[in-house]
C-alpha cells in the first residue's frame, strides 16, 4: 500500500523517531510503514490520520 | 532479544526469560540429585523428572503474554515472523529424522531436543526477517 508519510512528515520536519514518539510505536515501525514494507491496522491507521489532521485516504492509497 | 524488541514490553520479558532460564537450571540439579538420592518411584519420580520442564513452558507463557503486552504492532508482528520460522524449522527437521528413523534406522533424537531445535530455528530466521524490512 502506498503512503504520503514521508511527506507530511517533512512538512511538519518531523523524523522518523519524533513520528514513532507521537505514534507510540518504534522508530522501525514507522519506517516499514513509510516503505510500504508493513500496512498498519485500522486503529494505528487512525492514530496516524488523527495526527496529521487527515482523512485515511489522503495518507494510504490502495495502488500498488 | 529475539528480533531486537525495545520496549517496556520486551524489559519485562527478558526478566520473565532469565528467571525461567535461573528455575530451570536450579530445577534440573534438584530434579537429578532428587532421582540420583531420593529413590522416588511412580508417579513421584514421573513428577520429579518433569520439574525442570515447568520453567521451559514458563518461557514459552512469557512469549505469549509478551505477544499480548507489546502495544507495536509491527514488532509484535516480527516476532510472530520468527517465532513461526521456528515452528517451520522444527516441523521440518522432526519430520525428516522421524522418516530417516522409520526407514533407515538413524539414531532416536530424544524429544527433549526438540525445544532447542525450536530456538535454533527462530535464531536462525530473526535475521532472515529482519532483513526483510532493512
Amino acid at each position: 500500500m502506498k503512503n504520503r508519510l514521508k511527506v507530511l512528515r517533512a512538512e511538519r520536519d518531523w523524523s522518523q523517531a519524533d513520528l514513532a514518539n507521537r505514534l507510540e510505536v518504534s522508530r522501525q515501525s514507522v519506517n516499514a510503514i513509510e516503505t510500504g514494507k508493513f500496512d498498519p491496522s485500522l486503529p494505528l491507521a487512525f492514530k496516524l490520520a488523527r495526527l496529521f489532521g487527515l482523512p485515511i485516504e489522503q495518507i494510504f492509497s490502495d495502488e500498488s | 532479544m529475539i528480533c531486537s524488541i525495545k520496549s517496556p514490553a520486551a524489559r519485562r520479558l527478558t526478566i520473565r526469560v532469565w528467571g525461567a532460564v535461573l528455575f530451570s537450571v536450579l530445577f534440573t540439579v534438584v530434579a537429578a540429585m532428587a532421582i540420583r538420592f531420593g529413590h522416588f518411584t511412580g508417579v513421584l519420580a514421573y513428577l520429579v523428572a518433569a520439574l525442570p520442564a515447568l520453567p521451559i513452558i514458563g518461557v514459552i507463557v512469557a512469549f505469549g503474554v509478551f505477544l499480548r503486552e507489546e502495544k507495536d504492532e509491527f514488532q509484535r508482528n516480527l516476532l510472530v515472523q520468527c517465532l513461526l520460522g521456528g515452528i517451520g524449522g522444527t516441523l521440518a527437521v522432526t519430520t525428516v529424522w522421524g522418516n530417516l528413523e522409520a526407514f533407515v534406522h538413524a539414531p532416536h533424537l530424544p524429544l527433549m531436543w526438540i525445544y532447542p531445535i525450536f530456538w535454533l530455528f527462530v535464531g536462525l530466521s530473526t535475521p532472515v526477517v529482519l532483513l526483510r524490512y532493512k
